[in-house]
């Protein structure tokens, strides 16, 4: 089964429709997953620069906040005294109202005397923030990035430096850890045209949501997939996580975790935005970093955004997922297409090879089924023309053997009645001849009375002669086969009849072929068939006729064999007595010249080496016999059945 | 010279008979192996001849019979229907010569003379 076509056939197909699918799954789902990358990665580059103007927009917010604060009257006012009664509420209102963590005011030496977390009269010293000094120094607005030491954290407001170390808790506490990043912006108060103080603002980013959040909400649009949010920001005071979307195992952000080493390197040490996949915690996200610096241009941090690579895997999958569904699908199809296909290809073989089993079991007139109308019918009609062929063979072969077994019977039967006849005849002739014999002796015998007994004595000897042919013939069985030439059989044969020839007048002419085999025949009875010819075609012929003897090799192989042909020029063979020919007693010879039997002793000898003798003639225009002996017998001939007495 | 013809057919023992007689033989006959057994014991031939195809018992056993009676009695047989393997059979049995039927007297006398002139020969 396994050898078979249609096996084959469904096989190749389905390896075809499975090399197909795993190329499609390996190339097109990496191609695509690729793609999906690529585009994820250009998604994510594009999210930074979101998140970034999100985060400048929250810096922009304060700073114009600050400078609104700063250009009123009252504030200058206050300003100029340095008096932080007379600070209007309004500040305060508006602080709360964008959410600011800090605020104060300083003189323009820096001089603290209005702090809004941190009223204490102790407090109002020489403010060390960046964002004082920068405007004390540079007498320019600012807004940025800063960080507060601990020291100026708790000094704007205790509380910010409780929530900005709460936000280090996983990390140890090393030199500077301490700090707090904030985004805060500074401006000068004029008062009637002249500087007269600083309004300071910002926000501690360490433990803050709204930024992160608010990228989560206008980035990712808060996107959930499998529970968790898809996209994630986060902004890094140095590598430490300081304001998070990202969750922890628990499920709480995870603030005062680091980021990874390679990250911290490039885009800290390095200055260098990083685009690519990159663990956080315990989970790859496909991420953007880009530094944050502070107001002098050094980095303070990174800003983060990343997506959850799992869902861009899980596109991967579900292709792949896809792609194999559809190959499965292809094999199904392909399995069925070619079961069918080799099924309409297959039937009219599969009837052939019956058609063959049954020809070789004998049966010569097959089914081959509808003949198809591709290749296939071509081998069909071959197949049918070739059964034809078959068919015709077997008739003709039928009908030789018939025509043999017919001869054979009608051999042996006259050989039996001949033995039979022979032998009751033999002893009243044995009378008849002693006793004619006896009268002949006599003296005493008128001399009519000798010439009739003569004539008895005559005709008995002729009956004789019938009675020892048909013995002869009856009796023709036993071959004493052995290995000859057979030019030189025939040759010594035409020796025998030369002298009747030249007494008949006839040219006798023999034309032998050198390449004859040695054959294995009977010597003497082979011998007496080429006489039995030569003196038929002697009694054809008047003076001046001519026989011409051949020899020929004839093909080779099991078919192969040696021709003898005998052609005279003589009477010829009328077409009535073909058939005959070869039948016991069938005489054209004048009664007394001829038994009718040496063509049939001659065709039994010769059928008993396996050979044949057959016949052409055209009457008036000669006859001529050929001996076709074979190279080897075939199982020692057609045998005669034994005749006995 | 006495010769003891067996053959079941009268018609050529008859002729025989005539044939031997008018060369001065003493011919005496028998029509079946038996009787041309009982006949060699009785008495002294110079020449046997007899048939091969015989109803009942036939000439190969009455060859081989007188060959036991008579070792050195010359044997001549005859046959209407011979073929080279009943020669050699009736030969290895103890017969001397052979005539085929149907023959000529001179046939006859030609085989008998020479079927005894074979059995003296080697005395």
């Amino acid at each position: 089964m396994f050898h078979s076509i249609r096996f084959k056939l469904i096989a190749s197909l389905i390896a075809v429709s499975l090399l197909v699918g795993l190329i499609s799954i390996l190339v097109g789902g990496n191609r695509l997953y690729q793609s999906v990358l690529d585009e994820a990665h250009n998604r994510i580059r594009q999210d930074l620069n979101v998140a970034r103007v999100i985060y400048d927009d929250r810096v922009d917010t304060i700073r114009m906040a600050m400078e609104t604060i700063a250009s009123t009257t009252t504030l200058s006012q206050a300003a100029m005294v340095a008096d932080p009664s007379s600070v209007p509420p309004s500040v305060n209102a508006l602080a709360n109202r964008i959410h600011l963590d800090f605020l104060g005011i300083t003189d323009m030496a820096g001089q603290v005397f209005f702090r809004a977390g941190n009223p204490a009269p102790e407090n109002r010293v020489i403010s060390e923030n960046p964002l004082v000094r920068w405007v004390v120094e540079r007498n320019q607005p600012i807004a940025g990035t800063v960080v507060l030491s601990d020291a100026q954290l708790r000094a704007e407001d205790p509380e910010l430096a409780v929530q900005a170390r709460s936000t280090m808790h996983a990390s140890p506490l090393v030199p500077g850890s301490s700090d707090g990043l904030t985004i805060g912006a500074a401006v000068p108060i004029v008062a009637d045209g002249r500087r007269v103080g600083v309004l300071y603002g910002g926000c501690l980013l360490n433990g803050d949501t709204a930024i992160v959040d608010k990228i989560g909400e206008t980035v990712f649009k808060n996107e959930i997939y499998k529970g968790r949010h898809v996209g994630t920001a986060t902004i890094f005071h140095n590598d430490l996580r300081v304001a998070t979307s990202v969750k922890d195992a628990a499920g709480n952000r995870a603030l005062g975790t680091h980021a990874s080493p390679e990250v911290a390197r490039r885009v800290l040490g390095e200055g260098k935005r990083w685009t690519d996949r990159a663990m956080v915690l315990a989970d790859w996200y496909i991420t953007a970093y880009e530094p944050l610096a502070d107001i002098a241009g050094n980095r303070a941090g990174m800003l983060y955004v990343g997506v959850l690579e799992n869902k861009y895997a899980d596109i991967r999958n579900k292709a792949i997922a896809m792609f194999a569904g559809i190959t499965l699908a292809g094999v199904l199809f392909a399995i069925v297409l070619s079961w069918l296909l080799t099924g309409r290809i297959m039937r009219p073989v599969s009837y052939l090879i019956r058609a063959s089993a049954e020809i070789s079991s004998g049966n010569l007139h097959p089914n081959i089924g509808p003949i198809s109308s591709d290749d296939i019918g071509q081998l069909q009609k071959k197949f049918m023309v070739m059964v034809e062929a078959l068919q015709e063979r077997e008739r003709m072969q039928r009908k030789e053997s018939e025509t043999r077994l017919i001869q054979s019977e009608k051999q042996a039967s006259v050989g039996k009645l001949a033995a039979g006849v022979a032998h009751e005849i033999n002893n009243p002739l044995t009378a008849v001849l002693t006793f004619t014999h006896l009268i002949l002796r006599r003296t005493d015998l008128p001399e009519d009375v000798r010439d009739d007994l003569a004539v008895v004595a005559a005709q008995t000897e002729r009956v004789r002669g019938i009675v020892k042919s048909l013995l002869d013939f009856s009796r023709q069985t036993e071959l004493t086969p052995t290995a000859m030439d057979v030019n030189v059989l025939v040759e010594d044969s035409i020796r025998l009849m030369e002298n009747q020839a030249l007494i008949k007048g006839i040219d006798l002419v023999f034309k032998p072929d050198p390449t004859l085999p040695i054959l294995v025949l009977d010597r003497n009875q082979c011998q007496s068939v080429l006489i039995n010819m030569i003196l038929n075609a002697f009694d054809a012929m008047a003076a001046g006729g001519r026989i011409e003897i051949t020899t020929r090799n004839a093909g080779e192989g099991p078919k192969g064999g040696v021709e003898i042909s005998i052609a005279d020029t003589g009477s010829g063979i009328l077409p009535d007595h073909l058939d005959k020919l070869f039948d016991p007693f069938f005489t054209t010879k004048p009664v007394g010249k001829g038994t009718g039997l040496g063509l049939a002793v001659s065709a039994g000898i010769i059928q008993r080496h396996g050979g044949v003798i057959t016949v052409k003639s055209k009457p008036g225009s000669g006859a001529t016999f050929t001996i076709w002996l074979p190279h080897r017998p075939q199982d020692g001939g057609q045998e005669l059945p034994e005749v006995q007495s | 010279m006495r010769v003891l013809i067996v053959d079941d057919d009268a018609i050529v023992i008859r002729s025989c008979r005539r044939v031997l007689e008018a060369e001065g033989m003493d011919v005496h006959t028998a029509s079946t192996v038996e009787k041309g057994e009982e006949m060699l014991a009785d008495g002294d031939f110079d020449l046997m001849l007899t048939d091969i195809k015989m109803p009942g018992r036939d000439g190969f056993e009455m060859i081989a019979r007188a060959r036991r009676i008579r070792p050195g009695l010359p044997i001549l047989m005859m046959s209407g229907y011979s073929t080279a393997g009943t020669i050699a059979d009736g030969r290895r049995l103890g017969a001397d010569h052979f005539i085929a039927k149907p023959f000529t007297p001179d046939e006859l006398l030609q085989a008998v003379r020479h079927t005894i002139a074979q059995v003296d020969e080697p005395r």
